[in-house]
């Protein structure tokens, strides 16, 4: 009778990427922990770092890494927030808050990248 | 008689007071981790924009990630990391795949290959470092 109970959707597309872009980042992460922090000479060195940030391949390595893995952080957080009853503002708020500071995050970052 | 409601209690003793399985500590580490990780992304994009600033101020903010305690910190962050991919794939086995006849068995799986791991960055990041000297030297 009542489709989702009354809420807006089912929350299933959100549920289906988090699973998507979870499995894109296991091996995502783990390979750019291997890189990145796991060796000082290819990850700690302003030289080796540039190299990389002027090839067009870990550019759009970064730049999709950068929004995966925020879209995939934000949606899990506000996933737990969402699992407690919360009064309509306060819910309101931490979306607001959630959404203001990935957005700002997002263009942070991708700036960074796009500057070489 | 009527349906007599419980008493409205708070909720940390309602989480706190149920008995916790194996997969319980699973879900709450995965949370706890997951939040974790969000938090460090935004110090991550933050930290980075350094690179704007031309080499001296990225060598001069990576002097200070290269001490001792930035280098155990980072080895411990390493740990949320494995822990919340591996049970990550968990949590996708028991979704899509027949996981949830075998979900302790692959937690078992998760928690030996994350330590596994955990042990092999420490070695790598001990041996392709550069020498541990204490900060101000």
């Amino acid at each position: 009778m009542y489709k989702h109970e009354g809420s807006r959707g089912s929350g299933a597309p959100g549920w289906v990427l988090q699973r998507i872009t979870g499995l894109l980042l296991v091996v995502v992460v783990i390979a750019h922990f291997f890189v990145m922090h796991g060796n000082y000479s290819s990850g700690h060195t302003y030289a080796a770092v540039l190299a990389r940030m002027h090839d067009p391949f870990w550019k759009m390595f970064d730049l999709t890494f950068i929004t995966v893995g925020l879209w995939h952080g934000l949606n899990g957080t506000w996933g737990i927030f969402r699992d407690y009853k919360m009064k309509p503002a306060l819910s309101l708020t931490i979306f607001g808050v959630i959404i203001l500071s990935g957005v700002a995050f997002w263009v942070l970052g991708v700036n960074t990248i796009l500057s070489f | 008689m009527a349906y007599q409601p419980k008493p409205p209690e708070g909720w940390l003793k309602t989480n706190f007071k149920y008995y916790k399985h194996s997969g319980s500590w699973a879900w709450i580490l995965h949370r706890i981790t997951g939040l974790g990780l969000t938090a460090y992304i935004y110090i991550h994009i933050y930290a980075l924009t350094s690179l704007t600033q031309g080499p001296k101020a990225f060598d001069d903010e990576m002097k200070i990630f290269s001490s001792p305690i930035f280098r155990v910190l980072e080895w411990l962050l390493f740990s949320l990391v494995l822990y919340h991919a591996f049970n990550g794939v968990r949590i996708v086995l028991v979704d899509w795949a027949n996981g949830a006849r075998y979900h302790k068995q692959i937690l078992t799986v998760v928690y030996s290959l994350g330590v596994i791991l955990f042990i092999g960055m420490g070695v790598l990041m001990l041996t392709h470092g550069p020498a541990i000297v204490p900060s101000g030297k």
